[in-house]
């Protein structure tokens, strides 16, 4: 007979699937139209996006792949049967900053959001902390559970994207797609990185595979997760250059909130749909934040065995929410973000390539 | 640890029952003796029948001893007192005490429940649990009639969960009946009834109930372990039990079930759950319960499928509505009144003109209220309760809003958040919703919809770390389990439906073989 299993540090591929999607819908969908039209003419910022997109499928596969080597293995054991200890240690503890950093970034954007559309008198930096005492209570509780809040949350998510596409249909205006591909290489480019960075949520999974139960198909299923990021994200983008037009839509703030400004639906029941989406959105910002803040958690956890998982969350709270504070401006913010995107983005480029000779040249000397 | 340790489950220690007295003594062989140490442990209650007699030609000595009320008396005269005065006249007893005795066991009377009790311990509890005990003269044991016999009530409609359509019957207070009520729904022969016995001085009876072969032997396992724990003086209700043995002793949310309805408990029992039934109330626990649960009603299965798919939607509605009306209310208000159609908002605005109070405080004076007077409804006797209903919701209701106290529109959303509420069939599952709309409201008023949203998040965190008897509270939503969701938000046709839950890793999973059809 086998045992009853909810075993509560134990997660199916099921989720894995659920959660990457999840944890990279955030903060970037909501600023992606401008990133993409700025640089470029017409709708080609969607080409790249599309290219950054399979591009960032292939990632996730790797990654992915490479965890699925070490089944049931945390990150720091295979990581340092690979290369050497300190070297270990050090792309672990970057992990770890990544991790924490992204959690500040998140928090603050969180912030600056919903003083925005939300408020106007409450001070932002209560915004910001009440989101991420809850941020930490979610990580205190079981890994398994956040897990389970992706499941619970995604449907949400896929839901208000899809009423702010089917209720925005009506002025989606094929002319504004066009010209097509008259945007040379040379900005493009620009676009394509901004895609790419917008992708940036598959870090998570070095760690979290050796939590699945059947590890086995976890390439496939994070791919698919992936996909799933990438079609909604393609989605927004068209209909966000269908609606405004290249120009406005590479001069908006977030012109995915101005999209849902202009959503009327029949009833006339929800005047400002953009304040019900922003709501919405706050559960996808937590989970991205969510899945960070664990992460670094997990990780920092993998080095210090001594410390438990509560004191370093009570230890970096308040470094997080004071780097989350220190930038002074959108520009500022946004300079964070890039890069935080461009840090994270290098790790695991580093890392994925590095893992993979070392794998290819300790079974050499196997041989 | 400090404040760590009080998340955690507490260790409880396995259960040291010392009653204060020791009378674990041994029976003597002389009756007097025998009789006078009854007396004194029990300090001569009047209610307490001693009846002294001598039986055949050697005049053995004989006495039998009951509880007035407890037991049925009709049966003590005719199978135990005639037999032995008559079998006494007809035919030669053996003039051994203890050959006299097995035979009385044996041959003399005409009960089915016999048995023989040697300490004081054992036919104390056996007289004060409905026995008459039988001593002879001459010997260390004495015959223990299990003969119960007190008033009870007669099986009627159970009060809390009224149905349309449905069973009538409900539990009562008899530990006996209701095991019977079960055995009449479930004729199958591993349907397993486990007694316990709780509470140090009450020493009632509890039976937990589970169907061998389908519920998963973990669960049985941990309730097990559970009830065992349990130290207790008594435990009047179930609600003790409930409580002792719960996952977590923080959470809002009821992590057992409760219900008065045979029918219900037999349905949870084929879905691999497992029963607690008390002696003495009328409330049958039944775990592991997860959230859908508590929306889901026996009645949705006793109409057609369409109709319970309905019901099932609108008890969503209206578990929405209890929790967050009254603080979307709020939100809208004071914090976003843009997000309220401009004619709606205009009519909300001309209706709070001159009423003192922000939104806020307007709605919690109301919802105050309104929980007052539900409150005072269920505890005024029944012929009252009524007026309670006239003069607190008409009365009140009216003269706050012509005072300009509160907007009428205010009024419409305590009046459909109260309604939303009661739409919810668990009673338990009510009370926990209405709470949480309080931390709603609260966050609401201070952080408006953003508030709102982060109660929200913090629920859910709460669920999802939630856990009844082992299994996570939030399933089969998440731990996904697809194939339950046809019986979850839907309720599919019951041809459709041909597997027991799958979060439940049932033993048996299939309810019925559909190749076999």
């Amino acid at each position: 007979m086998k045992t009853f299993e909810y075993a509560d540090d134990q997660i199916s591929d099921k989720e894995i699937m659920i959660a990457t999607p999840s944890v990279v819908i955030g903060v970037s969908v909501l600023s992606l139209p401008r990133t993409l039209t700025s640089p470029t003419n017409g709708m080609d910022g969607v080409i790249a996006l599309g290219v950054a997109g399979l591009f960032v499928i292939a990632l996730t596969w790797l990654v992915a792949k490479l965890a699925v080597q070490f089944p049931h293995e945390n990150f720091y054991s295979y990581a340092s049967s690979l290369i050497p200890k300190p070297a270990a240690s050090m792309f672990t503890m970057l992990f770890a900053v990544y991790g924490l950093l992204t959690t500040a970034y998140e928090t603050r954007v969180i912030a600056d959001v919903a003083e925005q559309y939300l408020f106007t008198r409450t001070p932002f930096g209560v915004i910001a902390l009440t989101f991420l005492l809850v941020v930490i209570y979610a990580v205190s509780g079981s890994r398994a559970g956040l897990f389970r809040l992706h499941m619970m949350f995604f449907p949400f998510i896929v839901l208000i994207i899809l009423t702010l596409v089917l209720f925005t249909s009506g002025l989606f205006d094929p002319d504004n797609l066009f010209p097509v591909l008259t945007t040379g290489a040379g900005n493009q480019w620009p676009a394509f990185i901004g895609s790419t960075f917008s992708f940036m949520g598959f870090a998570p999974l070095l760690f979290y595979t050796s939590l699945v139960k059947k590890p086995r198909n976890v390439p496939k299923k994070a791919a698919i997760g992936m996909s799933i990021a990438v079609t909604l994200y393609m989605v927004i983008a068209v209909m966000s250059i269908g609606a405004f037009g290249n120009l406005t839509a590479g001069n908006l703030q977030y012109p995915t909130v101005e999209l849902a400004k202009d959503v009327e639906i029949p009833g006339g029941f929800f005047e400002r749909f953009e304040t019900v989406f922003f709501v919405i959105w706050i559960m996808t910002i937590f989970n991205t934040t969510i899945m960070f803040l664990d992460m670094a958690v997990f990780a920092m956890n993998q080095l210090f065995t001594k410390i438990s998982k509560m004191q370093l969350i009570f230890i970096c709270s308040p470094f997080i929410y004071m780097a989350g504070m220190i930038p002074k401006n959108n520009e500022d913010v946004d300079a964070l973000g890039t890069f935080i995107s461009m840090y994270g983005f290098t790790v695991v480029i580093l890392i994925v390539a590095l893992f993979f000779i070392a794998r290819k040249w300790k079974r050499g000397k196997k041989q | 640890m400090g404040l760590g340790s009080l998340f955690k489950r507490k260790d409880k220690q396995p259960s040291k029952q010392e009653p204060t007295i020791e009378f674990d003594a041994e029976l003597k062989a002389n009756l007097d003796q025998n009789l006078e140490t009854l007396e004194i442990m029990l300090e001569k209650p009047n209610d307490l029948v001693i009846r002294p007699f001598s039986l055949g030609s050697q005049d053995h000595r004989c006495a039998v001893v009951y509880i007035d009320g407890l037991v049925d008396k009709q049966e003590i005269n005719n199978n135990i007192l005639k037999n032995l005065q008559y079998y006494a006249e007809e035919q030669e007893l053996p003039t051994n005490s203890h050959a006299l005795l097995d035979e009385i066991e044996s041959d003399l009377v005409s009960i089915g429940d016999v048995s023989k009790g040697k300490t004081l311990d054992e036919l104390s509890f056996a007289l004060l649990y409905g026995s008459a005990i039988l001593y002879v003269d001459g010997v260390d044991q004495a015959l223990m009639f299990d003969l119960k016999g007190w008033e009870m009530r007669a099986i009627e409609e159970p009060v809390t969960e009224s149905l349309i359509r449905g069973p009538r019957e409900g539990f009562i207070e008899n530990l006996r009946t209701n095991m019977i009520l079960i055995r009449r729904h479930i004729r199958d022969p591993n349907l397993r009834f486990k007694t316990y016995q709780i509470g140090r001085r009450s020493k009632k009876n509890l039976v937990v109930t589970y169907i061998e072969g389908v519920i998963h032997p973990d669960i049985v396992k941990e309730v097990n372990r559970r009830l065992k724990t349990i130290d207790l003086d008594d435990a009047p209700e179930s609600g003790y039990v409930e409580e002792w043995i719960e996952d977590s002793f923080l959470s809002p949310f009821p992590q057992l079930a409760n219900t008065e309805r045979p029918d219900r408990v037999a349905t949870s029992l084929l879905q691999g759950k497992i029963a607690i039934m008390l002696d003495g109330t009328p409330f049958v626990l039944v775990a592991p319960v997860t959230l859908g649960n508590m929306l889901q009603s026996p009645e949705d299965y006793y109409e057609r499928w369409l109709i319970g798919t309905f019901l099932r939607f609108l008890r969503y509605g209206g578990a929405f509505l209890a929790m967050f009306l009254p603080s979307l209310y709020i939100a809208l208000v004071s914090y976003n009144p843009g997000l309220i159609p401009a004619k709606l908002a205009f009519s909300i605005a001309a209706t709070r003109e001159g009423v003192p109070f922000p939104a806020a405080i307007e709605a919690f004076i109301m919802a105050f209220t309104m929980e007052l007077l539900r409150e005072a409804g269920a505890r005024l006797p029944k012929t009252i309760g009524q007026t309670i209903g006239i003069v607190g919701g008409l009365v009140i209701g009216d003269a706050a809003v012509q005072a300009g106290i509160v907007s009428p529109i205010m009024v419409i959303v305590v009046a459909v958040t109260a309604i939303a509420s009661f739409a919810i069939p668990s009673y338990s599952a009510t009370i926990s919703f209405r709470l949480i709309r309080f931390g709603f409201m609260l966050a609401a008023s201070f952080l408006g919809l953003y508030g709102v949203i982060l109660v929200y998040i913090m629920i859910n965190i709460h669920i999802v770390n939630l856990k009844s008897i082992g299994v996570p509270y939030s399933s089969p939503f998440a731990p996904s389990f697809f194939h339950d969701w046809k019986d979850l938000v839907l309720r599919t046709p019951v041809t459709m439906r041909t597997r027991r839950p799958a979060y439940m890793q049932t033993v048996d999973k299939k309810s019925r073989n559909k190749e076999k059809s």
